[in-house]
């Protein structure tokens, strides 16, 4: 059994007015991917391809009009409440604003300490010992704990946001960009940190992002998004250069130089 | 210091403190770089160097309550540091002009776009509004943008980010400055918009001879557009050459870890041919 599936969905936004329904656009139109135990999925794509919201939707944060997720098998919007928050317990999430996605009045210790408060009951010693177990895994310190988030560069809090991610021991982590925002050096930085941990607690992958570079780095199997559709979709990262396809072929030339000899413009 | 009219941007000696609650923290120290006419100068470094500090000083643009900028910075022979903020701002968008990372942030929401570009243009010459508004849409038409005259009339949020920061050169180049100081122009772009982005600055420098200080954490582009490089890290500049030297020739360990620290894709070479064919 696959550990994730997503099965033919459609989503779209839009407002309906009083008397009939307003101009619809459609985001997700009929997708289908697969993604098995410890492998991780590229999703490539340009702005407003409805990556996101395909990460959304597959986290539960948005009920698809069509369509079904099914998480090791169950249903995540046909099942009862108590089922999906077990499901969702294996399935987080890190986004790309790493500023906006911690509460800038808590510390590192309540920020990482949230889902081990939701999930598990652990003692106030054992907690603590959790947490600096983490931010040892995320490359940071344990004394980093009483910080908060404004005393932490990007890359350090992006490192945060992992440790919250990880915090469960989940099976899949849906990273939306996580590494966009981030300067060279850190992103190469976060990129070895994922990898090490997937082959350290055998994580799934779902790795959004429009640089193809960076999904290339890490990902097992690559997919292209294009105005909704999923328009390629290749389990082998090395052939995945190979295909003629219009959209790759626009991927790759998009990539900038990495010699001022080659430069394209 | 001498003037030298090989150069357009001349910076010596830059200096910049804030004052904190613990003292007066460094903010960079001894920056010395040159622009010659035409020119693209990279200005590299990781989060934190100082690289938007240092653009910041050069518009200006830094609370001068709490920091200080010392040394000089000599704009076609002109001093800016210590000039009054009225005469700054007459320099400001005419002479020198800022392409900010984030077009999001960079107009008002509540303005349309036309508004904004034709008090940008009328600040600083004496064209009537009809003659603004011809103005505006010849430059929004130099950045290939389609519809000139209904991006005009729509709002900032109307539009995408990649169009909005084809607007913000757009308003730029129309005053034709000697200087364009653009502070990571296409990090918040996808890559298709990012190469076209490039392109139009490309396009500015090549024919109005403008010169250009290009700030970016991404080696990618400093090698698709820079002919020298100054590298930042800690507020100091570590290492300053030509582009080709560079990128074959690193000198400072620095330079070397940032080059190293590009995603490889050895693909690169083989797939651009692959493409060709």
């Amino acid at each position: 059994m696959s550990l994730l599936q997503v099965k033919n969905v459609t989503h779209g936004y839009g407002s309906s007015n009083l008397f009939w329904q307003a101009k619809r656009a459609t985001v997700l139109d009929d997708v289908s991917l697969t993604i098995e135990h410890g492998q991780c999925l590229g999703l490539l794509g340009t702005s407003g391809a409805g990556k996101s919201t395909l990460g959304k939707v597959i986290l539960g944060l948005e009920k698809p009009q069509k369509g079904q997720i099914l998480f090791q098998g169950i249903d995540l919007y046909d099942t009862n409440a108590s089922t999906r928050r077990h499901l969702r317990r294996d399935l987080q999430v890190v986004f790309q604003d790493c500023y906006s996605s911690v509460n800038p009045r808590m510390t590192a210790e309540q920020i990482i300490g949230e889902p081990l408060q939701n999930f598990e009951s652990l003692s106030p010693n054992e907690q603590k010992r959790t947490i600096g177990e983490l931010l040892e895994t995320v490359g940071l310190s344990p004394e980093d704990m009483r910080k908060y988030p404004h005393q932490f560069s990007g890359g350090q809090l992006q490192r945060i946001n992992i440790a919250r991610a990880i915090a469960l021991k989940p099976k899949m982590l849906i990273l939306d960009e996580a590494v966009s925002s981030l300067d060279m050096v850190t992103q190469a930085n976060i990129l070895t940190l994922l990898k090490d941990l997937k082959t350290i607690f055998g994580l799934s992958y779902l790795f959004i992002t429009h640089d193809i570079k960076a999904a290339y780095t890490i990902s097992d199997a690559l997919a292209v998004m294009e105005k909704g559709e999923l328009v390629v979709q290749c389990e082998d990262k090395t052939q995945f250069l190979q295909l003629p396809h219009p959209s790759v072929q626009r991927l790759l030339q998009s990539i900038l130089s990495e010699h001022p000899r080659s430069r394209s413009l | 210091m001498i003037i030298d009219p090989r150069y357009v941007l001349q910076v010596s000696g830059l200096h910049v403190t804030v004052n904190t609650a613990q003292g007066t923290v460094p903010l960079v120290q001894d920056i010395h770089f040159e622009l010659k006419p035409g020119r693209v100068l990279g200005l590299v470094g990781e989060s934190g160097s100082g690289k938007t500090i240092t653009s910041l000083s050069l518009m200006q643009l830094l609370d001068r309550k709490t920091t200080r900028v010392e040394g000089s910075i000599r704009l076609n022979g002109r001093e800016l540091n210590g000039l009054k903020a009225d005469t700054m701002r007459s320099i400001r968008g005419k002479e020198i002009a800022f392409i900010m990372q984030n077009p999001m942030n960079a107009f008002t929401p509540v303005i349309k776009i036309g508004d904004q570009f034709i008090e940008t243009i009328r600040t600083h010459t004496s064209l009537t509004k009809k003659q603004a508004f011809e103005l505006a849409v010849t430059s929004l038409e130099d950045v290939n943008l389609p519809d000139p005259a209904g991006i005009m009339k729509q709002y900032p949020f109307q539009l995408s980010g990649g169009m909005l920061q084809r607007v913000m050169i757009a308003i730029t180049i129309c005053l034709r400055p000697s200087v364009i100081i653009a502070d990571e122009p296409t990090t918040a772009l996808d890559v298709t918009n990012q190469l076209q982005v490039l392109r139009q600055l490309e396009r500015i420098r090549s024919e109005y001879g403008t010169s250009i200080l290009l700030i970016s954490h991404d080696l990618g582009v400093i090698s698709e557009m820079a002919d020298e490089v100054v590298v930042m890290q800690h507020g100091r500049i570590v290492e300053k050459a030509d582009v080709y030297q560079l990128f074959d020739h690193p000198q400072h360990e620095y330079t070397k870890k940032l080059l190293n620290a590009r995603p490889a894709l050895q693909i690169n070479q083989p797939t651009k041919e692959f493409v060709m064919l």
